[in-house]
């Protein structure tokens, strides 16, 4: 079936903006992803990490939780940062 | 898509679809009347629909404006136009003739709601339904309680990548969709636009959007809420769960330096409001709230207040004059105590700004041929404020809710029924005036 995103591919173009957004989103969560195959991680240590700062790291991560790409493990002893890991893909053996 | 068809005239016309706008959307048409509510956003609700729970009653928000929100959205003598605009509004002899414009959203009406693009669009953009704490799609649903629970593509952060358009199981993505502009005549208009949140990067001392753990309180409501930005309550600098949470009060309201002299009537509740909830959601935080003056006013106000003292919550009547951050993440406040008239500082790990009202001018450009007048706060003037609350310096032009200054949902309430009432006594004179003309 003709799909309509081919007609308005014809008109007009991706902006610079949602480039650039597409191509942070995708950095991010491979830089995320990448880190937390190591085992589930703090805000602040996926952060030194990937030398990224961690309110930037937190707001990929929350976009990340909110797409179930990623869950909660765990607290900390503190009772302060939550540890998160990736979640368990489904079907994958 | 064909969007939806107007009537050529309606009774009403109401401007704003926020809590204020259906109400008197609903009493008009509950009275036979014929209503075109339209609202510039992609759903209707407005503020209201976005916040936690309402002070004093702590009764769950959402639960409050989602029936009033379907009931609106049924009503058969109800037309509601999300994403739509008005314009033009031209005062003919009896009666206004306006354009409506509705704006593509590039999905029709068949989408199910079931989030499939989301899962598969690539581009990540701010969330506005969540004031910028997290991320949403190109493509999304508003929120979660959304009337209509329709996607729309945010076409300027589109890659055309045509992802969602294949896995949409209604196939009702269409980017061939084009606004649609009509001619609609109405009698008699209510604005119920609403009002304007204060943008607290003015006072660059507080440090809102340098200091990442400085947070608005439109903010703090979202991440009350059950569908929360976060998996649970967070500073936004580190995810660290914060235990020593500051309300600054009065920020952007009182305030003769950032233009905005009066009372915005609502934030001393909110905030004590949302100190309370806080309580509950952290029972090991401490909060305190640094406040000019307290104003409980309203019914049973002065005994939430009291409550909120009584879980522990901390009163600091003091003026904070500059707020810094510490190295780890941390904000130091430095304010003046107004009792003892001596400047103390105080650390806490997270900062509420308690930001005012502003009036929403947007009803200065809706009209082509006559003027609104506006209060000296640039909110719609209540030229008989004392006896007709809903009357506007323009003959069948009303207002409703906290488009004629600030208050709180009670009040918002009670001012869509003036609104309301004043506008069905208007269309009655009318109606017996021109009957033969309109029938
Ligand atoms: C942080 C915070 C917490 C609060 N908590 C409480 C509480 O606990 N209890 C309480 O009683 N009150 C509370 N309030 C106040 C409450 O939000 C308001 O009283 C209420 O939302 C006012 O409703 P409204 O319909 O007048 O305005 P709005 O909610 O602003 O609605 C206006 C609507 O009109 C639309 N609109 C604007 N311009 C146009 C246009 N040109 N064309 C078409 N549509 C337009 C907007 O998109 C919006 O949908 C709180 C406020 C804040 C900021
Ligand atoms: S076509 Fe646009 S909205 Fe659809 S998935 Fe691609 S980027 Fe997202
Ligand atoms: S646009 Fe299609 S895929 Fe997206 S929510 Fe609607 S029905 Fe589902």
């Amino acid at each position: 079936m003709a799909r309509t995103v081919d007609i308005i591919k014809k008109q007009r173009h991706a902006t610079g903006a949602a480039k650039e957004k597409l191509k942070e989103y995708n950095r991010m969560k491979k830089a995320i992803s990448t880190a937390l195959k190591e085992g589930p991680m703090t805000i602040p240590q996926i952060a030194d990490k990937i030398g990224e700062p961690p309110d930037k790291v937190l707001y990929y991560l929350m976009t990340m939780y909110k797409f179930n790409m990623v869950e909660v493990d765990s607290i900390d002893d503190m009772d302060e940062y939550y540890l998160y890991r990736l979640k368990q893909q489904k079907n994958k053996k | 898509m064909k969007m939806r068809e107007p009537k050529k005239h309606y009774d009403v016309l109401v401007v704003g679809g926020g809590i204020a706008g259906q109400e008197t959307a609903l009493n008009l048409a509950n009275l036979g009347y014929k209503v075109a509510l339209v609202e510039k956003d992609y759903s209707i609700g407005g503020k209201m629909i976005l916040l936690s729970k309402v002070f004093p009653t702590l009764d769950c928000a959402a639960c409050i404006t989602t029936p009033k929100v379907s009931e609106t959205a049924r009503h058969p003598n109800i037309d509601v136009f999300t994403y739509s605009e008005v314009e033009g509004i031209y005062k003919q002899e009896k009666g206004f003739r306006f354009t409506l414009r509705q704006k593509p959203r590039y999905v029709t009406e068949d989408c199910t709601g079931c989030q499939l693009c989301e899962q598969v669009c690539p581009v990540v953009v701010e969330d506005e339904y969540q004031y910028g704490l997290v991320g949403r799609k190109a493509i999304f649903i508003p929120h979660s309680i959304a009337n209509p629970r329709i996607a729309a593509i945010d076409i300027e952060h589109c890659t055309f990548c045509g992802l969602c358009e294949n896995v949409c199981p209604p196939k009702c993505i269409d980017f061939t969709q084009q606004e649609r502009v009509d001619q609609v005549y109405a009698t008699a208009v209510v604005l119920a636009t609403g009002y304007k949140l204060f943008d607290p990067t003015i006072i660059r001392r507080y440090g809102y959007g340098k200091y990442k753990n400085v947070v608005t309180a439109m903010q703090m409501e979202r991440q009350l809420v059950p569908t929360r930005p976060f998996n649970n309550i967070l500073r936004p600098g580190d995810g660290k769960v914060p235990d020593n949470i500051a309300y600054v009060l009065c920020t952007g309201s009182r305030d003769v330096t950032v233009g905005n002299p009066i009372c915005s009537q609502v934030c001393c509740m909110y905030s004590t409001k949302q100190a309370q909830l806080l309580m509950g959601a952290l029972p090991m935080a401490d909060v305190t709230l640094y406040y000019i003056n307290i104003r409980a006013f309203g019914k049973g106000f002065c005994e939430f207040y009291q409550q909120a003292r009584a879980m522990g919550v901390g009163y600091v009547k003091g003026k904070v004059g500059r707020i810094w951050e510490k190295g780890n993440g941390n904000l130091v406040l430095r304010y003046e105590d107004i009792e003892t008239g001596e400047v103390a500082e105080a650390e806490h790990d997270l900062v509420v700004l308690s930001i005012g009202i502003l009036p929403n001018k947007d009803y200065q450009k809706l009209f082509k041929n006559v003027k609104v007048d506006q209060d000296p706060y640039s909110y719609v003037k209540q030229i008989d404020e004392l006896t007709s609350p809903a009357r506007t310096s323009v003959d069948g032009v009303f207002v409703a809710g906290t488009a004629s200054g600030p208050m709180d949902i009670p009040d918002t309430i009670l001012s869509a029924g003036a609104a309301s009432s004043e506008t069905a006594s208007y269309l009655c004179k009318v109606y017996k005036e021109i009957q033969p003309s309109l029938s």
